[in-house]
């Protein structure tokens, strides 16, 4: 006991004697004998309390479900949530603690903090791969009531076993975005119109058509295309998976990477471009067509521009857009029960309630994905998609199912040599397949 | 000579100007919007309004940023100076085998990527929380424990790397005179530290000022933000809100400027003073 | 004689102990930790099953094409980069160490670069050598050698090298500053009496005296170097075609998108261990050359 007061008193001193310049340390040989052993305790100790002095009154985490935590990597609606979530604190008592991160780390953030059990309630999902590897973390959502309002089609994608595993966010869709006072893309009927587009523009000083160097604005979302058109996208992907299949004995594959060697030759370098250049360019007029999806009409504004429309990328006469879920609402499973109640309780107010509904429609801008439900103000691009979906013409994505993180670590390194080099058509294509069997391989590993 | 001094301080002035030209490109576009900022990312900005750094410091709750930032820089830095420069000195002092692994370790530690350390880093500390009851997770106080072990690499380096400095023969004669071993390392080694210990405060007031990895895995809640967890909803996955993130980023490192300011007249005295001896 | 002993050992502890404490609960249990890992296939999921492997994941490493050849950039870009950062960071000290006017405004000038955090410091960057190499190529007509040197694949590591020397030397250049300081003015002003010129005074005066400093920038640039992710991932993401990937985003990229956790572990381990024999060699050699005081 006395040893411990001495060296409490001899650890004050020295941190106290830097405040004060120097004072007397004759006490400290005296504490000295006795350090040794206790020091490494008295050090964690000692950040304990200096943990709950500057902590202060904490609201405790034992009532779990007064309390719920909601974790997504929409950076875009962040502020929005924040508000939506004092409202629901206002309306139910439970309050609602938002974590924040940029858009770039919210994964490793997720599975870092889900692994140490320190995980939110509510997080962003998605499907594919990565419902793979958390679904032991996803709580079962059918037996939510909104749930069964959802087409199941908007559903399918992360239901696995029976168990529906999220709330679909909203709808995307991505084709070719286009300056409507410059061309109609709506009229394309096959690659070479496309090609034709793309020289007509560039001989009336405007850039045909944009990629940019973003991973999945370069090779992501438009490698989409020739995947969904398959006749059976699943058995395609799952045939690659095994070898069985190869991109280059395909047509669609081969007209593609003629394609992408038409937009080589006929269009600036994407790896030079970025995502803000091209909504610039698209915006100013300086472009006519780019490669995007709804989610970029939210830039327009700064612009004042109103001017776009979305269609159709006509790989082999394509007429449809790739429209889906690109995010889910999932419930952490490995959370306390009645905090997992709290979970949906949240995204039943927000998908039922009016409330929640003005939130999630007219806040977020979200496409409605529950049955009947409409909104009114939705942007110029999710608008056309949304005439898409109604008459049926969509296709699916596909990006999801490929091995994870196969687009930033093995496709994105192989399109910016193709775009820095002459790669022949039939060369990428091979390469492709060989980039694929690699992601494969790693991933079995 | 008179001629050649003023055209080799114009010639520096404008090697300084291009170094800073980053900074100035960042100044600029906290006054722009999208549009703007397309068009010409250098030109000065159209109109001088403050509007995105009052909508910056308004969604970073910059107040209540600022304050978390400040207590755990301040905290870590004075766990950091004084817990390290006595090790260091005890290091270089007693030059034995045991000294020698043990500041081998400090060093080689130096080289590890953090980003091998984060899982573990969180096992262990969930193992405080889940075994001892000390919940270091979510504090700013365990935040400051955090950069008190990470810290201690560089500057028990940079601390040993000064002290031999020091003459040793004024160290001998206070110990004759009768000092603890404590009053001659504060009383003598450490005000002789002086311009080190500067060094070790700015390099890490800036390293921890700025750190956004850590704070991210340690802290969760909105009122723990530091300041550059609050700009975090900045930056998007494909692209970033620029006005709001340069404001944000000049509001970050302002203090820091000025900080530094403050310090490196601190310097330039600790030298005057150190001369006269 | 005893007493005397115990007396020592206990003021060795009560100096060295709290720090190696709180290193130890932080740094060096969680490496232990991951040296552990190294040994398992795993995912990084506690869910899920973890297999023990023995050195399998260590096998693989010399198999692996793309990690052999990030490290081989990492150490193209590190030996550049730490020579340029240290000669830039030296002359930068000796300037504002020296009688000129603007000394001091220099100094705040020449430090602000690591006032900035690296991610968006390589948004910024990216523009610069985008638009601003591109502009000047085409002003004065040499596009061969100004273009977007992002999109080059040696041209792209060069401008890593740049970015990251603009980041640090300011950073270096306050260590050097801390160690001429640290030279007795008697010491020059003896130098001056004897007749000795400025470079005569810097080589056999200054830079043998500085030689702390040295062992200190030297390891402190070559453990920036080699740790190098912030300006990584947003001046080049790795590319193009991975001829940008250092080492530090090969094993993030290995742990966090490949979810190849004990994998990454095992190519950090190798890589330390690799690193940590040339540096450490670095701080024995010249601690040695040090001149005591």
């Amino acid at each position: 006991m006395k040893k411990k007061l001495v060296m409490a008193i001899a650890s004050i001193m020295s941190i106290g004697m830097l405040v004060t310049g120097c004072g007397s340390a004759a006490t400290g040989s005296a504490a000295a004998g006795a350090a040794e052993a206790e020091n490494k305790d008295s050090q964690v100790a000692g950040a304990k309390v200096d943990a709950s002095e500057v902590e202060g009154a904490d609201e405790g985490s034992a009532a779990a479900e007064d309390k719920i935590i909601i974790f997504q990597s929409k950076a875009e609606i962040q502020d929005q949530l924040e508000d939506c979530a004092e409202s629901f604190t206002k309306e139910t008592g439970i309050e609602v603690e938002i974590w924040g991160t940029t858009g770039d780390d919210y994964q490793q953030q997720l599975e870092t903090k889900l692994a140490n059990n320190q995980g939110p309630t509510i997080f962003t999902q998605q499907s594919g791969d990565i419902l793979l590897r958390l679904k032991d973390y996803c709580a079962d959502l059918s037996d939510i009531e909104c749930v069964k309002d959802i087409p199941e089609g908007l559903t399918a994608d992360i239901t696995l076993d029976g168990k529906t595993m999220g709330i679909p966010y909203t709808m995307e869709g991505f084709g070719i975005v286009y300056n409507k006072s410059l061309c109609d893309a709506t009229t394309l009927k096959s690659t070479d119109d496309f090609v034709n587009l793309i020289k007509e523009q560039n001989a009336a000083g405007v850039k045909g058509f944009e990629l940019t160097s973003e991973d999945y604005f370069l090779i992501g979302h438009i490698m989409n295309t020739p995947f969904a058109l398959m006749d059976d996208p699943d058995d395609f992907i799952a045939k690659l998976a095994k070898g069985e299949a190869k991109m280059a004995d395909q047509d669609v594959f081969k007209e593609f990477g003629e394609l992408m060697v038409a937009v080589r030759d006929n269009c600036d370098n994407p790896l030079e471009q970025n995502y803000d250049g091209q909504i610039g360019d698209l915006a100013t007029g300086k472009a006519a067509m780019i490669h995007q999806g709804n989610w970029c009409a939210g830039m327009f504004g700064d612009y004042e521009f109103e001017d776009a429309g979305m269609a159709p990328l006509p790989l082999a006469g394509n007429d449809k857009l790739a429209v889906s879920v690109p995010y889910y609402w999932a419930v952490n499973a490995s959370a306390d029960p009645a905090e997992q109640e709290a979970g949906k309780q949240f995204l039943t107010w927000l998908y039922t309630s009016e409330t929640g509904k003005s939130y999630l429609y007219d806040q977020f801008g979200f496409v409605p994905v529950i049955k009947g439900d409409v909104n009114e103000n939705l942007d110029v691009l999710s608008q056309d998609m949304q005439s898409y979906v109604e008459a049926g013409r969509t296709i699916g994505w596909n990006m999801a199912k490929w091995p994870a993180n196969s687009i930033n670590v093995y496709f994105a390194p192989l399109a910016q040599e193709f775009f820095t080099s002459d790669m022949s058509a039939d060369e990428f294509i091979n390469r492709l397949d060989e980039a694929y069997a690699e992601a494969i391989a790693n991933q079995e590993n | 000579m008179k001629l050649r001094n003023s055209i080799i301080n114009v010639l520096l002035m404008v090697l300084g100007i291009v170094y800073l030209f980053p900074v100035y490109i960042i100044v600029v576009n906290a006054f722009k919007n999208r549009a703007e900022l397309y068009e010409n990312i250098l030109a000065l900005p159209k109109v001088m309004s403050f509007q995105y750094f009052a909508k910056a410091m308004d969604k970073m709750d910059f107040g209540r940023a600022f304050l978390n930032s400040l207590i755990v820089t301040l905290l870590s830095l004075l766990f950091i100076v004084v817990l390290d420069s006595m090790c260091a000195w005890m290091l270089a002092r007693r030059d034995n085998r045991l000294s020698r692994f043990i500041f081998m370790t400090f060093v080689a530690t130096m080289l590890i990527p953090f980003q091998t350390l984060m899982m573990p880093l969180l096992q262990v500390l969930g193992f405080f929380r889940d075994r001892m009851g000390i919940t270091v997770t979510d504090t700013l106080g365990g935040l400051v424990f955090c950069y008190i072990g990470f810290g201690a690499g560089m500057s028990v380096f940079l601390f040993h790397g000064f002290v031999k400095s020091v003459p040793i023969a004024i160290e001998e004669a206070a110990t004759i005179d009768g000092c603890s071993k404590l009053s001659v390392f504060f009383r003598i080694v450490f005000p002789m530290l002086k311009p080190v210990t500067m060094t070790v405060i700015i390099l890490n007031v800036i390293w921890i000022w700025n750190d956004y990895l850590l704070p991210s895995l340690i802290l969760y809640s909105k009122k723990n933000r530091t300041i550059p967890l609050s700009t975090a909803n900045f930056f998007g996955q494909y692209t970033i809100q620029w006005n709001l993130a340069m404001a944000g980023l000049t509001l970050t490192i302002i203090p820091v400027i000025i900080f530094y300011l403050c310090a490196q007249k601190y310097i330039i005295k600790g030298v005057a003073a150190g001369a006269v001896k | 004689m005893n007493s005397r002993k115990k007396k020592d050992a206990a003021w060795y502890a009560l100096f060295v102990l709290p720090v190696l404490a709180v290193f130890t609960i932080i740094v060096i249990i969680p490496f232990v930790i991951g040296i552990g890992y190294s040994f398992f296939s795993w995912d990084g999921l506690p869910v899920h099953e973890k297999k023990f492997v023995g050195l399998d994941n260590y096998v693989r490493l010399f198999s692996d094409t793309r990690f052999m050849v990030s490290a081989g950039h990492t150490l193209v870009f590190t030996l550049i980069a730490v020579v340029l950062i240290n000669l830039l960071g030296l002359i930068f000290a000796l300037v504002v160490t020296s009688k000129l006017k603007l000394r001091n405004i220099l100094r705040t000038m020449l430090f602000m670069p690591y006032l900035i955090g690296g991610l968006i410091l390589g948004y910024i960057w990216k523009f610069i050598f985008g638009e601003g190499l591109k502009t000047i190529g085409e002003t004065i007509g040499r596009t061969d050698l100004f273009f977007n040197w992002l999109v080059d694949k040696d041209m792209a590591l060069v401008a890593l090298i740049i970015v990251a020397t603009w980041q640090m030397a300011g950073y270096i250049m306050i260590i050097y500053i801390t160690g001429i300081q640290g030279i007795p003015d008697d010491v020059l002003e003896a130098a001056t009496v004897d007749g000795a010129g400025f470079w005569y005074t810097l080589i056999y005066i200054k830079l043998p005296l500085i030689m702390p400093s040295f062992t200190i920038c030297l390891f402190m640039t070559l453990s920036n170097c080699f740790k190098i992710f912030d300006t990584n991932l947003s001046l080049t993401g790795g590319g193009p075609n991975n001829a940008t990937e250092m080492f530090a985003m090969n094993i993030y990229n290995e742990i966090f998108k490949l979810n190849n956790y004990g994998y990454g572990q095992a190519k950090a381990i190798l890589f330390l261990i690799v690193v940590a024999f040339f540096t450490l060699m670095q701080v024995s050699i010249t601690k040695k050359r040090e001149v005591e005081m």
